[in-house]
């Protein structure tokens, strides 16, 4: 799994395309937010735009370059060339993976923190560790479902459109006008409950347990997300 | 060479849908054998290759490598090198980085210097995948395929779009490899170069192994060939030939050495030429031709 997570943080780099659809887009949408914080505050709370902020990160940094890189690597073949060795499956999608959840995971970590010193610390870290979390394994189940429908790198531009823009368009949603309202809908909804989840995390006010029952849902979308993959998925082009 | 069987295939089906690419497919490659499994275009001899590789599920039957599932990678892969028909490399990573990524990975140990060498691309090490030619491409891939010297080697279509040396080259490898015990499993179009170097050939059509044996096993049922123009006008020929309507003339024999020589003494007694004389034992190509027509 390693040298292939070492390969594929070299491609990253060496690729200008991918580094700023991966890297500097994500990060540039963030800064505004973190530095418009009051602001969006207004609109909405220090929590939404936490939200805003990782589904940024997770739908353009992780989910887009993740069916990219899936995409790319099935047409020209570089799977099934992995599949030519002695790895298994699992490791070689943990391997190419790997180095843009990583690099997903320290963006919204730097993110947030300058968020926490320009604004306001969050009321339980541990919380927001485990929405974040939760979050980046929801856009990696969607990945690799998502990838199994799109047959080349320029045509993930298109099938990751609707679930780029779903994710931060529900964020948005539930982050500005709450759950009080259509409560069912939005916490089932794609990144509903996390949202939700991140902004108690930030905000405070809510039982933790009460907090940690919005993981079902992200959850759930985990598994869907799987079982979608595991019939979708696959290693070579379409003969 | 031994009799032990590397690769065992056992009524082996393999089908996309309605359609049937492999029907059946029975055979056997032994330790140090070099095996060419040839066929027409659409003979189903890669869907074949890449299911003995563990690429694929067979639809039915039954594929053994080392006595295993080809598709138990830990067990199987260390001891299997691959070169695939297309490349399959990254085209941002260089040469050197593919060779170290696709050899550690098969978890055989190799100094990758020594292979570049092998395949002459010590001085295109550096370079990025994306901006070599479709030649040394091919070298990339033999030079993954013979990494850690495995004990199998499927070769798919190696020579395809190499030059003459790099075509020598490769071959050379393959037999000090196969001096060193390695079975090979060879694909190609160039029937030449099976007919040189295969052991044993089996001829695919249609999704099914119509024929296998040693070159001349293969090619003794087919009659050797003598073929020459005849002048006109000219005496009635003395063996039983076939003549086009450009005079040309094919006689087919089982006995070449014999008629020839009544054809000749003929040819003198008569005071005839035979323009563009040849004759010759059957090749694989005619085996070949026979089976795809």
């Amino acid at each position: 799994m390693f040298p292939i997570a070492a390969s594929e943080l070299i491609q990253i780099f060496r690729n200008r395309l991918v580094l700023i659809t991966s890297l500097i887009i994500p990060v540039a949408v963030c800064v505004f937010f973190v530095r418009q914080h009051e602001t969006f505050a207004a609109i909405g709370s220090l929590g939404y735009i936490a939200a805003i902020v990782m589904f940024t990160v997770a739908a353009f940094g992780l989910y887009a370059t993740a069916v990219t890189t899936l995409a790319s690597r099935r047409q020209n073949l570089f799977l099934k060339r992995l599949r030519s060795t002695a790895t298994g499956d699992a490791s070689i999608l943990a391997g190419l993976l790997l180095p843009v959840t990583v690099l997903a995971l320290v963006q919204v970590a730097a993110i947030l923190t300058a968020l926490a010193v320009v604004a306001s610390e969050p009321a339980n870290v541990v919380l927001l560790v485990v929405a974040a979390l939760a979050t980046l394994t929801m856009m990696i189940g969607l990945a690799l479902a998502t990838a199994g429908l799109t047959n080349s790198p320029e045509h993930a531009q298109v099938t990751t459109l609707p679930v780029t823009l779903g994710v931060v368009a529900v964020a948005s949603w539930v982050g500005v006008s709450g759950t009080e309202d259509l409560t069912l809908l939005k916490r089932l909804l794609p990144g509903g409950s996390a949202t939700e989840l991140i902004m108690n995390a930030w905000n405070g006010g809510v039982a933790v347990t009460d907090s940690l029952l919005l993981l079902a849902p992200t959850l759930g979308w985990v598994v869907i997300a799987t079982a979608l993959a595991t019939r979708l998925f696959r290693w070579e082009p379409r003969r | 060479m031994s009799t032990t069987p590397v690769i065992e295939v056992e009524r082996l089906n393999v089908k996309y849908g309605d359609f049937h690419a492999v029907k059946d497919l029975s055979f056997e490659v032994r330790r140090g054998e070099l095996y060419a499994l040839l066929g027409t275009n659409g003979a189903g001899k890669t869907s074949a290759l890449e299911t003995i590789e563990g690429h694929r599920t067979p639809s039915s039957g039954t594929v053994r490598a080392f006595g295993h599932s080809p598709r138990e990678r830990r067990e199987v892969r260390p001891r299997m090198g691959v070169m695939l028909q297309e490349s399959g490399f990254s085209p941002d990573l260089t040469v050197r980085e593919s060779v170290r990524l696709i050899g550690k990975l098969t978890q055989r140990v190799d100094d990758v210097d020594r292979v570049l060498d092998l395949v002459a691309l010590t001085d295109r090490s550096g370079r990025k995948v994306a901006q070599l030619s479709g030649g040394e491409k091919r070298r990339l891939d033999f030079a993954t395929a013979v990494y850690g010297t495995p004990e199998l080697i499927f070769l798919d279509e190696p020579t395809t779009g190499l030059d003459i040396q790099s075509r020598d080259d490769l071959w050379a490898t393959v037999d000090r490899l196969r001096e060193n015990g390695a079975t090979i499993v060879l694909t190609t179009h160039y029937l030449e170069e099976a007919q040189q170097r295969a052991d044993r050939i089996g001829l695919m059509h249609q999704g099914t192994l119509h024929r296998e044996g040693t070159v001349s096993e293969l090619t003794r049922t087919l009659p050797a060939v003598i073929r020459f123009s005849l002048p006109a006008p000219a005496p009635a020929l003395p063996l039983q030939a076939a003549v086009d309507g450009d005079r040309k003339v094919v006689i087919e024999t089982f006995e070449l050495q014999k008629d020839l020589h009544v054809l000749l003494r003929w040819a003198q007694d008569q005071a005839v030429e035979l323009p563009d004389l040849e004759a010759g034992p059957t090749r694989l190509d005619d085996v070949f031709r026979t089976l795809s027509s």
